[in-house]
């Protein structure tokens, strides 16, 4: 090398290495204190799903393998570095080895050993992730539109296009979301009307694509023993503005529960709808246009002796609603949901002078603004 | 030994503009890429770190238009990977792999010229979009339908741009693929047979295999994808206001049969040049020569085998078949692995910044090999597919192997390419920064991927537990910006001061060392003798003569 090696280190690389020791110290400290939350951090969350569970026990041997791998190769790494550093003045040359045929082929065959056997582990799971009942005991067709989920919940002996029984419109909330029996086999049926989703719960450790002009299929077995609980989902594929808000929940029921929750939700879709609301417009009528998934004003005043909002919903194909909200965030008035183009009257009754929000309950994040009552 | 400078020649690199727009030099070409291609590293990492403010916490603080938001995301993909990597990697291989076969120049310059200046028109046009209404927004994968040109979607010129923009620098890849292709089978030196070339230039030569085979594959997708959007074609779109008839998943298939190859013309050069620099600073030959020629035509015939691995939970592909060839690739990169680290086994290291950056990409290549192996697992596959982990898979490739192996080689070929050493004290304030400020950035993301966050959204519930993860990231994320100021600082400040190189500052070798700093026109004025993969380390010790 053409520069001589100098003798004494610079008060920088000094300062460096003070500054990094410090630094070191400070995250060992870190790490030791912080041990279980570190370690679990590595892992994915508790599987809620019996095949959410294999998947972990498969989780935990790649796992195995990968913190074994790296050890030993970083290790390598590390003790050539430190090992073989050239000692200042040493002109000598270090043995010129070309290579080993042996060594070659070793670390070709041991490779190649592992990663089989990680095929051949991880292809007997995917086998039994994938494998579907014969019988299930629930059917719902998941629908995933930009941006909402609903939930068609469909006749045992249905196939993905089936008419629904009733439909969950809410993803989210007590009334909402999907509903599923604890200690049964659900098959999901995956439905988009416009582009791809995915269908993703992390405590299932799963997820699956939603995509336009096919149907996918999966079974979903949440154990008995986990009923009563509530896991939150989110889509999972970039599917454009809304994609973050493609919220949903999935409330896994006791059997009983689930079985009076299924009768209710059935003898309300077979009730005869209640009379519409009489077209008479109350008070005076406010425009307002909801397009490209926003609406467009931001402020809305309107008389405390009720009034009508003269809504157009113009994003084909997408539906919106109106709502108005208290600063305590509970619900004023719910219109209902109207898909596009189409417009609608939306007569609100009577409320107290004061400031509101109002929103489309399916877009929240992307369409709200004040509501001034006076 | 050949030629000496006295004087640091650069004053042949300071004549004129009018020099530099015309040249068909493959060193000024080279150059011109590497220049262009870190001006767009600097665009990019722009964007990423619009991201990266917008995350740091909970709630919207930064990007307020989440239509921007996408946009962000979408162009930093995009550039860094169609604007910044593979030209940059094609900017290396212009300026060394001429030199390295003992060639005056690439084959075709012309051609040569017009591949680079596709680049920057492209550049501008994919940019254009932020002007225009705004730039694509449906992430660098731009899947269809999200693509199509419908309400919610991707409406509007940028999405259109993107894709014209995209179609020139596939066409410039091309080009130049051939180009290197003929210079590398035709314009070899005397002696320079196939099994002495530098391992640089045979990941070149599969890199442009796989260009080759792969690019048009691309380019074809996307004219449909345009005839889609403008014609009322159905090449992608299963449904839409006017019916459908097309395909979601061809889309993928199509994209991914270039896309994934692409990630080794992502990656080969950059071993390539890893592969320059580790023998040299350990004063060692490579270990195991034809084991890694082997590897890397291996890894460049699996990689058109593997392509569906990105579609596992789509649902629409054999997964059995895309995991097994999954794993299998795992193998030769691994050969590759324990070549080099045998390479600097009882070898005699001296640790001047090439040699850093180089370590840096063997270690967090590693870890980006082995997080792909969770992938591979294709249940493994389903919980992580399109997190956060995947985001830390991707860059501890791209940006921890790639971006370290351009750095390296950026300290390794800086004194060939201007006759000026690099300053080293910044050199390693540049490495520290760079290597804490990417794992901070980017290991995070693994634990945020598997706790469920997933990629390409703005914001995330405070009471989902991303929060810290997400600040260290973000803090990371400024420490990485913050690397390339002492790389800047010294860039400019070791052109005009920097010590003189001499031909040979680092006892390399391979030919490029056997000319002056910078070369003359057309390279060489006579040859070493070329008896082995190392012609300059048998000149030295004696087992040659000059002609
Ligand atoms: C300067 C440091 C960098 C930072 C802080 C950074 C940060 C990020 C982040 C946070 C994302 C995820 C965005 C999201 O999903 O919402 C991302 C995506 C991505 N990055 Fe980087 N990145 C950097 C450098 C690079 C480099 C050097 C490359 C390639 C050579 C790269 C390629 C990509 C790609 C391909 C994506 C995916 C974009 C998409 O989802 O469409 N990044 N980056
Ligand atoms: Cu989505």
């Amino acid at each position: 090398m053409s520069t001589a090696p100098r003798s004494r280190p610079s008060s920088l690389a000094i300062a460096g290495w003070l500054v990094a020791a410090a630094f070191g110290i400070a995250l060992a400290a870190w790490v030791v204190l912080n041990a279980g939350t570190i370690w679990n951090s590595f892992f994915p969350p508790q599987a809620k799903s019996v095949e959410g569970q294999e998947i972990r026990n498969l989780y935990d041997i790649v796992f195995i393998f990968a913190v074994v791998i790296f050890a030993v190769v970083e290790g390598l790494i590390i003790w050539s570095v430190i090992r073989y550093r050239r000692k200042p003045g040493d002109d000598e040359l270090p043995p010129q080895t070309h290579g080993n045929n042996l060594a070659e082929i070793t670390w070709t065959l041991i490779p190649t050993v592992i990663v089989l056997f990680l095929f051949v582990v991880s292809w007997q799971t995917l086998n039994s992730v994938e494998a579907v009942s014969p019988d299930p005991g629930l059917k719902v067709r998941a629908v995933a539109g930009q941006f909402q989920w609903s939930f068609d919940y469909l006749p045992t002996d249905a196939t993905g296009d089936t008419k629904a029984l009733f439909t969950v419109t809410a993803p989210v909330g007590p009334d909402g979301g999907l509903v599923l029996p604890a200690g049964q086999v659900t098959h999901l049926y995956l439905k988009s009307p416009d582009v791809i989703h995915a269908f993703y719960v992390p405590q299932f450790l799963f997820k699956r694509d939603v995509v336009p002009g096919l149907t996918n299929q999966f079974d979903l077995d949440i154990p008995a023993s986990d009923a009563g609980q509530t896991y939150r989902g989110q889509c999972a594929e970039l599917c454009g503005v809304g994609h973050r808000i493609m919220l949903f929940e999935v409330h896994a029921l006791a059997q009983a529960d689930f079985k009076a929750w299924m009768d209710k939700q059935i003898a309300a879709a077979n009730a005869t709808p209640p009379p519409a609301p009489s077209g008479a417009a109350a008070g005076p009528s406010i425009p307002l246009v909801a397009q490209n998934v926003k609406f467009d004003q931001s402020t809305l005043t309107v008389p405390a002796t009720g009034f009508t909002i003269h809504y157009d919903n113009k994003d084909a194909g997408t539906p919106h609603d109106f709502v108005i909200l208290d600063n305590a965030g509970s619900k004023v008035y719910g219109s209902p949901v109207v898909t596009g183009p189409k417009g609608a009257d939306f007569p609100v009754p009577a409320i107290a002078a004061g400031t509101y929000k109002f929103e489309c309950s399916i877009h929240p994040t992307l369409m709200f603004g004040t509501l001034t009552v006076q | 030994m050949a030629t000496t400078t006295l004087t640091p020649a650069a004053s042949a690199y300071r004549t004129g503009l009018y020099e530099w727009l015309t040249t068909t030099d493959h060193k000024r070409i080279g150059i011109l890429y590497i220049v262009n291609s870190f001006i767009f590293f600097f665009i990019g990492g722009l964007f990423a770190l619009g991201v990266r403010t917008e995350l740091a916490q909970p709630g919207l603080q930064f990007v307020h238009d989440e239509l921007l938001y996408n946009q962000l995301f979408t162009m930093h993909g995009t550039v860094m990977i169609f604007l910044f990597i593979i030209p940059m990697l094609v900017g290396f291989g212009n300026y060394v792999a001429p030199l390295q076969i003992g060639a005056p120049d690439m084959a075709f310059p012309r051609i040569n010229a017009l591949s680079f200046w596709m680049l920057p028109l492209a550049g501008v046009l994919l940019l254009m979009g932020f002007l225009t209404g705004g730039a694509a927004q449906a992430g660098w994968t731009s899947y269809s339908p999200l693509a199509q040109d419908r309400p919610l979607s991707s409406t509007g010129p940028g999405e259109d741009l993107w894709i014209m923009a995209l179609t020139l620098i596939g066409t410039s890849s091309i080009l130049g693929g051939i180009n290197f292709l003929v210079t590398i089978f035709k314009m070899r030196a005397p002696g320079m047979t196939m099994f002495r070339m530098p391992i640089l230039v045979w990941t070149v030569l599969v890199t442009s295999v796989l260009v080759v085979m792969a690019t048009p594959v691309l380019t074809s997708a996307l004219i449909m994808l345009f005839i889609d959007r403008n014609y009322g074609g159905h090449f992608f779109d299963p449904g839409g206001p006017n019916g459908g008839g097309g395909s979601a998943i061809l889309w993928q298939n199509v994209f991914w049969f270039y896309s994934h190859p692409a990630v080794y013309i992502m990656v080969l050069p950059a071993m390539g040049m890893i592969s320059e620099i580790l023998p040299v600073f350990s004063r060692k030959p490579l270990f195991g020569y034809k084991a890694f020629v082997f590897a890397t035509a291996g890894i460049g015939a699996l990689g058109f085998s593997v392509w569906a691995h990105h579609m596992f939970t789509t649902g629409q592909v054999f997964l059995p078949f895309f995991s097994l060839m999954t794993f299998l690739i795992a193998v030769p990169t691994g050969v590759k692995m324990f070549n080099w680290i045998f390479t600097l086994f009882r070898g005699k290291l001296t640790f001047s910044t090439p040699l850093l950056f180089a370590l840096g990409f063997l270690s967090m290549f590693l870890i980006g090999g082995i997080n792909g192996a969770f992938s591979a697992a294709v249940p493994v596959d389903f919980a992580l597919q399109d997190t956060y982990w995947v985001v830390a898979h991707l860059h501890y490739v791209l940006f921890g192997g790639s971006v370290f192996g351009v750095m390296a080689g950026l300290y390794y070929w800086f004194p060939k390419m201007t006759g000026r050493m690099l300053n080293e004290t910044l050199g390693k304030i540049q490495f520290v920064l760079m290597f804490v400020g990417f794992n901070l950035t980017f290991f995070p993301m693994h634990q945020l991927g598997l706790a469920g966050m997933p990629r390409r959204i703005a914001d995330y519930a405070s009471d989902a537990g991303w929060n810290d993860l997400n600040l260290a990231a973000t803090i990371g994320g400024f420490t990485i910006a913050a690397s390339t100021l002492p790389l800047i600082w010294n860039v400019f400040s070791s052109l005009r001061a920097g010590k003189p190189a001499g031909d040979d500052p680092w006892e390399a070798n391979t030919l490029e060392w056997a000319t002056s700093s910078p070369p003359p026109p057309y390279n060489f004025d006579h040859l070493p003798e070329i008896r082995s993969e190392r012609p300059l380390f048998d000149l030295r010790h004696g087992r040659t003569v000059v002609h």
